[in-house]
């Protein structure tokens, strides 16, 4: 029995991450029908902005482990720009034509920004730092027994979780947001300008996806290829939870994170990702929309 | 009516098949020998594996629009089964490689139309994460020995069939001794490849023209329409999932026979990626396109180095030295980024790849040359008799078109 809580304890962590990730492909993916290859390599770019800042302010000594957050929140802004200027310069050219083009167009991002990394950053993996929070002994719960990481990892990801749902739900312009990814033509009608809410996804998809970046930093360390493994899970978990819902994203990210370490455990870790795998294939055939997905009904 | 000369197009197709089966003979010629060695036969054969394997993935993603992420899964089975047969044989006798790519082909065949059972209720990015399942999973299942369920020892060895990670290593490909004086290893590699990359491109050229390849079209564009008109969309659909199939289990066995080695490393999630980039760079749902996606994958370290060697030459300012690559080993590490920004910039001005390109500049030719070109193929009576008037000063883009390559294009 404790084993089995212990499993879906550190299963729930690595899940939240997954879930964090799924949750910047969704908010793209509902916009504009674009799966974004380039998220966790973006991801990754601003996990080595926020890495380079961190070296920067570690010279000061700040209070409130402020030479860490400060250098976190300016990675999160240049995230935002870098995620808004992609999304002008080469998405918008791309708009009109089919959509397989936009998911190269993210692929040919991919590369480049794997490229620029490892020149500018080299393709060794370094360690990333965290939180005084974050590290010293693991806490035991009962039987259960927790690495400070991991709550740190999960408690994190449950916060952004939150503000992005109240920023969705209840402002203006998460509001504006969802409307212009519902319906383009209305949301114009009233007024809403739709490309600059498009614009705005894709910075707060980045800026969530850099988020994520410098969660699982100091679990997977730092380097070019960090963000793959997760990328790859993440769309999992978006396509799990249907596409279409933000709910959907967070429910199939946990639910991924806790399969994939329960086959881990009881079935064997040379299997792990296949079994992962072969659950999301049996759920995609039960609910072929994923388990939060709308049926849409398409026209001739 | 008897012709007096082929036309034009079967006159070039000629030349171009002349061309393909001397090939790997031209360098020994005078002239040829300046700019040919036997190395480029070698890259050629490298092409003519990457056509099959790319006319397979067109069929099913270009023509009947199933986007499929896990094609190089297919491959893999394909490469696998006939690596197997080649090296341990069937039942104590000796297979050849002939019969072993055919038996891969049609296992993978078999294997494409039962996958493609359940992508009858998947479409789009849905279909798309559940075929990246099978690449993502095939290294792991490649490996198995065994397996732990519920605290019991189940034996699943495959690995004992495909030597797990060590993978599978071949006997180099020989001629056959009768052979021997004519043609060099080499050679003789290119030709079994060759052979059937033409035979299976005249057949998917057929195919894509026939009711088979109309139905995959009508199903692609719109599948409620489809249905309407009498298309059996699940047959058809798994029909395409089998052709597809077919085509990668072929290019798979060829695969292994031409590199004499395969292991689970072989096939990556990111070549099963860099295939769909390819076709969409040769241009979706044309054969003439999948040529140029096979040429992209075949010579993408060459186009690489090409352009990384063309970024050098841009005088590069010294006062941003560390801010801007320089130096040799700064592109030596922008690799990727050679190919990813003219990849960007080429999707972007031309959405429908080269083959799209191709089109729209035939369109845009002169007059005389249109003119020239419907006259000698034929079609210049039936556009009399459907072309609308064109007033002067009217949109030109009215003026209604007859080419037959067009009716492909949605």
């Amino acid at each position: 029995m404790s084993q089995l809580i212990q499993t879906v304890a550190t299963g729930l962590s690595m899940g939240s991450v997954y879930a964090v990730v799924a949750l910047a492909i969704v908010l793209i993916y509902r916009s504009t029908g674009v799966m974004n290859f380039a998220q966790g390599e973006m991801a990754m770019f601003s996990t080595f902005i926020g890495w380079s800042m961190i070296v920067y302010f570690s010279a000061w000594s700040l209070p409130l482990d402020m030479n860490y957050w400060l250098p976190f929140l300016l990675a999160v802004v240049v995230a935002a720009l870098l995620g808004a200027g992609v999304e002008r310069v080469v998405l918008r050219p791309v708009e009109e034509a089919p959509v397989l083009n936009s998911v190269i167009v993210t692929l040919g991002l991919f590369t480049l920004f794997n490229a620029v990394a490892i020149w500018r950053y080299g393709g060794i993996a370094k360690p990333f730092p965290s939180p005084t929070f974050f590290q010293g002994s693991a806490l035991s719960v009962g039987p259960v027994v927790i690495s400070r990481l991991n709550i740190g990892v999960f408690s994190m990801s449950v916060l952004i979780m939150l503000l992005l749902y109240l920023f969705l739900n209840y402002t203006k312009l998460g509001l504006a947001m969802r409307a212009a990814a519902e319906n383009r033509m209305a949301c114009r009608m009233v007024g809403i300008p739709a490309g600059r809410m498009l614009t705005l996804g894709w910075a707060f998809s980045a800026a969530v996806g850099a988020m994520a970046g410098m969660l699982v930093a100091p679990i997977v360390f730092l380097s070019p290829n960090m963000m793959f493994a997760t990328l790859i899970f993440a769309f999992a978990a978006a396509v799990l939870g249907g596409l279409q819902s933000l709910p959907g994203a967070i429910v199939g990210g946990l639910l991924l994170g806790i399969i994939q370490n329960m086959a881990g455990t009881y079935i064997g870790s040379e299997i792990d990702i296949t079994s992962a795998f072969f659950v999301i294939v049996l759920v995609l055939l039960v609910r072929p929309t994923g388990l939060l997905g709308r049926r849409v009904v398409r026209r001739v | 009516m008897a012709r007096a000369l082929p036309r034009p197009g079967v006159l070039g197709l000629i030349l171009l098949l002349v061309l393909v089966a001397v090939f790997p003979y031209l360098y020994t010629w005078p002239f040829f020998d300046a700019f040919l060695d036997p190395f480029r036969t070698f890259q050629v054969t490298r092409f003519g594996l990457w056509l099959i394997i790319l006319l397979g993935l067109n069929l099913l993603t270009g023509y009947s629009g199933q986007i499929s992420l896990g094609h190089a899964a297919l491959v893999a089975v394909g490469a696998y089964v006939a690596a197997v047969l080649m090296s341990q044989g069937f039942m104590g006798h000796d297979v050849p490689i002939a019969v072993a790519v055919l038996a891969a082909g049609l296992f993978t065949g078999a294997l494409g139309f039962a996958l493609g059972a359940p992508a009858l209720r998947l479409s789009g990015p849905y279909l798309a994460i559940a075929t990246l399942a099978m690449i993502i999973a095939l290294p792991q299942i490649l490996k198995l020995e065994t397996v732990s369920f519920a605290g019991q020892q189940l034996h699943v060895n495959i690995a004992r069939w495909t030597g797990g990670v060590q993978g599978l290593l071949l006997d180099r490909p020989k001629p056959p001794e009768s052979l021997k004086d004519l043609v060099t290893e080499r050679q003789w590699l290119y030709y079994e490849v060759m052979v059937p990359a033409v035979i299976m491109t005249a057949m998917a050229w057929n195919l894509t023209r026939s009711r088979i390849g109309r139905a995959f079209v009508a199903l692609r564009d719109t599948e409620v329409g489809a249905e309407h008109m009498g298309v059996n969309l699940a047959l058809y659909k798994m029909t395409a999932f089998a052709l597809s199939g077919l085509y990668a289990g072929v290019g798979g066995g060829l695969f292994a026979y031409n590199e004499a080695f395969i292991s689970p490393d072989s096939f990556e999630i990111i070549k099963s990626i860099t295939m769909v980039v390819a076709i969409v760079l040769g241009g979706l749902a044309s054969i003439t396109g999948t040529v140029f996606g096979a040429l992209f994958m075949a010579f993408q370290n060459e186009i690489v180095d090409a352009l990384s060697g063309l970024i050098r030459r841009i005088p590069s300012l010294s006062a941003l030295e560390g801010y801007i690559p320089t130096t040799a080993s700064d592109f030596e590490k922008l690799r990727g980024a050679a190919y990813s920004i003219p990849l960007i910039i080429f999707i972007i001005f031309a959405p429908g790849g080269v083959a799209g390109l191709i089109r729209q500049v035939g369109n845009s030719a002169p007059t005389w040359w249109q003119q020239w070109r419907l006259r000698v193929t034929g079609w210049a009576s039936v556009v009399r008799l459907t072309r609308r008037r064109v007033e002067p000063g009217a949109d030109a883009a009215v003026e209604e078109r007859q080419d037959p390559e067009e009716e492909t294009r949605h």
